[in-house]
């Protein structure tokens, strides 16, 4: 095979090689090997590892909620107050991890989202239980002391009263989601029981009020002051009866004995929300705007002084709420986030909770304003991101929101310059290795044995003299093909058809002296000119 | 001398791309796969006759993709009452008819079950629980799953935690409609098992649930329906003529007889 048929097969195969390995070369898979995955699978090996996030723990978190309601009711019922305050703070605790974990693990969507705010409920019906029903216990025993003192009696009848109506209402919110609460139980395969023990604790207790009540001659009706029972002077009432996130309930009464000046303290839900006065005519007025508070039925009432109020019942309704989410490049590496958190009637939401979520996981807590506006700065790395601000009401009469997933590319810091440098003292270094390499032969004692272009260069810089004047036509032939092997670098030893071979532009020189040397031929006077200027440097083609 | 070198070389390189090029595929599940998501390093022999298997044998339908006929169906059948074990791997539910016709309940019912029960950002990369105490898992408590689907019917022996939900909308989180409920990914009814997930025989998963692997050789891969065989007509032919011995023995000559021509043709000059 000769030479250019085994070049042009190389080349061939070289092209083929990077054709193929061009082919391959271009998949994004060799550098960028994330989440490869198609319809039917992924590839485990590039998918992101990422903690499961405790999600074991949910379910068994279900489970010691629904039994510690069953515990605290009991110690509750049983007066044990103490083990009830233990109860109490370990069902708290047990609330706020198992609110962590639903937010973290983004299932406040699902049936676990529902029991998560069912059981919100709870636990703040519970507090309001427990501590009910120990100012009971201390009106009962007031009541016994006071007997024969009819103003002070009075005064802790109708404490004992608003209490009586205020656990009846707790209750019935208590009762309201036991079918839901097991159902989810039941789904979730987990022990309703205690539960459903905490519904006839709870019931017990609040009996128990109703018990005291008849006891010391109070009827039975319903209602706000209703039956038999004695009217309080104070008188108290909420209106609108109604109201959502936002909207503003005038709590209002007048009181006979009420002068001027004097405080009255307005309480919701148990809690003293503001302190007020009596105006000239022996009223009072308190503004109420609607704000964290849970939806669901509410219980008000006032006090001046010894004297209770009646308890006036209020309903707060859930409102739908929207947040938007707008994402800014502040530098290569941090992206604001910014969004309005509102009503759907477009009433600002104002120091509430948001959650950015980032990428499906981490969560980046931050809050509105009074206009109900967020601003976060928030770092992340370099690459394409997706983030989501939620909204998850906890607290608050609203229904959950979320926005839209907004997806944002960081640039990430700009590269450092150090590789660069490296990269350039490296070709330096290899730059300056090559050039002394180049020149250490020149340096070096050995001698090598030039390539032969190089002689054939040097020989022809220096063209040798030749005579061949009186000389016989063979050996004058003789003494030009050695002048010419001289002359072109070759070796003594080469003989004319390894000359021919080596240096083809010379190739009728040497075979016409091989033929005059080995086959015994004698070249003419003018061959011999024609071979002495070939020898001497003149054209090849003539010889 | 490093001329010689370089072509040499250079001749293996361009020899070995064309190879690795005409001998694999990138086909989901095939046997000539070598990438991820392909069967090569699934041991297993192939079988393409049902009528060969040994009886008491094991054979794996692997995400079949080709209908079985009448004949190759009672086959199966014989089979399985002779105590044979067939274990049949599909997440499309293209094994319901052959179900079916085996007289089996069992179904395979596509979706794209998801769970919070996993170690990977991918909600399909979720943990199944051993169930019983069957052979195939044995030893193992839990299995990495790879975008299952469920299994109805049977004897559960692989289960979901209840944190699992088909996520219709695809948005990798449970919302709307979609509901936690715990999934059944493998069950068996007699010596028919089936299993949900084939992904957990592709090269990625191998490493992942090596117990399960191991339980279940030794194991006959029904090459005639599995989608393990390849549309690579190199490959066929190259499969072909392992497979078919005068084709082989023509080959060899059609190698051999080119060297003997050139050494006898040198022998004479």
């Amino acid at each position: 095979m000769n030479r250019r048929a085994s070049q042009i097969i190389l080349a061939a195969a070289a092209v083929l090689a990077l054709l193929l390995l061009a082919g391959e070369a271009t998949a994004p898979i060799l550098y960028t090997a994330t989440d490869t995955s198609t319809a039917a699978h992924a590839d485990p090996a590039t998918v992101q590892k990422r903690s499961p996030g405790n999600a074991d723990a949910l379910v068994p978190l279900m489970d010691d909620l629904l039994g510690q309601t069953g515990t605290l009711t009991l110690t509750i019922k049983l007066k044990d107050y103490e083990s009830a305050e233990s109860d109490l703070a370990r069902y708290s605790e047990l609330s706020r991890q198992f609110d962590r974990l639903v937010v973290t693990l983004d299932v406040s969507g699902t049936d676990i989202g529902e029991f998560q705010r069912n059981n919100r409920q709870n636990q703040e019906a519970l507090t309001a239980l427990l501590n009910d029903t120990r100012r009971f216990e201390d009106l009962q025993r007031l009541e016994i002391e006071v007997r024969g003192d009819d103003e002070q009696h009075a005064t802790v009848v109708y404490e004992g009263e608003a209490l009586r109506q205020k656990m009846r209402e707790g209750f019935a919110a208590y009762a309201e989601k036991e079918t839901e609460m097991t159902r989810i139980a039941e789904h979730y395969d987990l022990n309703a029981t205690p539960y459903q023990e905490s519904v006839e604790h709870f019931a017990e207790a609040a009996n128990a009020a109703a018990g005291w009540r008849e006891k010391i001659g109070g009827g039975t009706g319903g209602g706000t002051g209703g039956g038999g029972a004695p009217r309080s002077p104070l008188m108290i009432a909420v209106t609108p009866t109604e109201g959502r996130y936002g909207d503003t309930l005038l709590v209002a009464g007048t009181y006979a004995g009420g002068l001027p000046g004097n405080p009255v303290e307005i309480y919701i839900d148990s809690r003293i929300v503001e302190t007020v006065i009596f105006d000239e005519n022996g009223t009072y007025q308190y503004a109420y705007r609607v704000g964290r508070i849970l939806a669901g039925s509410h219980l008000a009432y006032a006090t001046a002084g010894a004297v209770f109020s009646e308890v006036a019942t209020f309903e707060i309704l859930p409102r739908n709420t929207s947040i938007t989410l707008a994402l800014a490049e502040v530098n290569r590496t941090a992206v604001a986030c910014t969004g309005n958190l509102t009503t759907a009637e477009g009433v600002p939401v104002t120091d509430a909770p948001v959650l950015l979520r980032v990428d499906g996981g981490t969560l980046i807590s931050t809050q509105t304003d009074q206009n109900g506006t967020y601003t976060k700065h928030i770092t992340l790395a370099a690459g394409e991101h997706t983030l989501r601000a939620e909204f998850h009401a906890a607290g608050y009469p609203l229904n959950a929101s979320e926005s839209q997933e907004e997806t944002v590319l960081v640039q990430g810091e700009g590269l450092s310059p150090l590789p660069f440098i490296a990269a350039l003292a490296a070709v330096i270094g290899t730059g300056w290795y090559l050039q002394r390499r180049r020149q250490r032969p020149e340096e070096s004692p050995v001698v090598e044995v030039p390539e032969v272009t190089d002689r054939v260069e040097e020989a022809a810089e220096q063209p040798p003299q030749v005579d061949i004047k009186g000389l016989p036509p063979r050996e004058a032939a003789t003494l030009l093909f050695r002048t010419l092997r001289l002359r072109l670098g070759l070796a003594e030893t080469k003989t004319p058809r390894d000359c021919a071979r080596l240096i083809p532009t010379h190739a009728g020189f040497f075979k016409r002296y091989e033929l005059i040397r080995y086959a015994g031929e004698t070249p003419s006077e003018e061959e011999l000119r024609t071979m002495e200027r070939e020898a001497l440097g003149g054209d090849p083609d003539a010889a | 001398m490093q001329r010689e070198a370089w072509a040499v070389l250079l001749l293996l390189l361009a020899g070995a791309a064309v190879f690795a090029h005409v001998t694999t595929t990138t086909e989901e599940y095939s046997r000539y796969n070598v990438g991820w998501n392909g069967t090569s390093g699934f041991a297993g022999a192939e079988i393409r006759d049902l009528r060969d298997i040994d009886p008491g044998a094991t054979l794996l339908v692997l995400a079949p993709d080709r209908p079985f006929t009448p004949e190759e169906v009672g086959t199966l059948r014989a089979f399985l009452d002779n105590g044979g074990r067939v274990l049949i791997a599909d997440e499309e539910g293209a094994a319901n008819d052959l179900l079916a016709d085996l007289g089996s309940a069992m179904r395979v019912r596509p979706g794209n079950l998801s769970s919070l029960d996993r170690g990977h950002a991918d909600p399909g990369l979720f943990v199944g629980y051993a169930v019983g105490n069957a052979s195939l898992f044995a030893g193992i408590e839990t299995i990495l799953l790879n975008h299952p689907a469920a299994v109805e019917g049977g004897e559960p022996l692989l289960k979901t935690s209840v944190l699992t939900w088909d996520d219709a909308d695809a948005d990798s989180r449970p919302s709307g409609e979609e509901v936690f409920e715990t999934a059944v990914i493998c069950a068996s009814e007699g010596n028919l098992t089936v299993l949900g997930d084939p992904s957990l025989f592709i090269n990625a998963m191998l490493a992942e649930n090596p117990e399960f692997i191991d339980n279940l050789q030794p194991v006959l891969i029904d090459a005639t329906h599995s989608r393990t065989g390849t549309t690579n007509p190199i490959i066929n032919t190259r499969v072909w003529i392992q497979e078919t011995p005068p084709a082989a023995a023509a080959l060899a000559i059609l190698v051999v007889l080119p060297v003997v021509y050139r050494f006898g043709r040198k022998e004479n000059e």
